[in-house]
């Protein structure tokens, strides 16, 4: 099993729940089967179109699953999956 | 409400007032009881923006990311974000809100000529097109 650490934020809509464990073998399996588990999280996680919103970012562990296999990037036993938003801006 | 404790209220300016005249980020830890938020640390976090970081912050998420870790180890949560706004109001501005996430607090401090002048918190929407501005206590 692979653990889903959720955010803060988004705690609300998985029961309360800080992790979550998932039987999964793909990032993009994981996130299904967390969505499917708690269906409001999806649309704080996915667009319309089922694509991560724009902000938001997966590691595994310590690696950023864009600079992997993206949504086909291994996970199994042991794997910690983080989702971390992407955050910036400026005074103009 | 979001109240930040006197502790990280002065990492907070004291940060902002440092790196003036660019902007600074960081991220603040706490607890949540309903909308009642208490930030009891904050992490200087370093700007990450390539261009002129006068006008501009960016955190890199694996900075995000270990902030995370830190929380959950003090069982705190990841409250908000905090950056600095050199000589110009505590807005929140089109270029924040656009990248901005919907999930957290984003306290502004207004700092002019070097020194901390005002503060806001806002709370983006969920589709980014409107912060509200949240109650702030320091």
């Amino acid at each position: 099993m692979a653990k889903i650490l959720i955010p803060t934020p988004l705690r609300q809509f998985a029961e309360k729940n800080n992790s979550v464990a998932v039987d999964a073998t793909t990032v993009g399996e994981a996130l299904a089967s967390l969505t499917t588990q708690f269906p409001d999280l999806r649309k704080n996680l996915f667009n319309d179109e089922g694509k991560l919103r724009s902000f938001v970012n997966v590691y595994v562990n310590d690696e950023d699953i864009r600079y992997l296999q993206k949504d086909a990037t291994a996970v199994g036993d042991g794997d910690t999956i983080s989702i971390v938003p992407s955050i910036a801006g400026g005074r103009c | 409400m979001i109240r930040v404790q006197p502790e990280p209220w002065a990492t907070m300016v004291a940060y902002a007032q440092a790196t003036y005249p660019n902007e600074c980020c960081g991220v603040m830890l706490g607890s949540i009881d309903d909308d009642n938020k208490v930030v009891e640390v904050a992490i200087n976090l370093e700007n990450a923006y390539s261009g002129p970081q006068n006008e501009h912050y960016e955190v890199r998420p694996e900075d995000l990311l270990m902030a995370d870790r830190e929380a959950r180890k003090l069982g705190m949560d990841v409250i908000g974000i905090f950056h600095s706004h050199p000589d110009c109001d505590a807005y929140f501005s089109k270029t924040d809100l656009e990248n901005s996430c919907p999930w957290y607090s984003f306290i502004v401090l207004s700092i002019q000529n070097g020194t901390f002048h005002h503060a806001n918190s806002w709370l983006p929407n969920e589709e980014r097109t409107h912060a509200a501005q949240e109650s702030l206590e320091y």
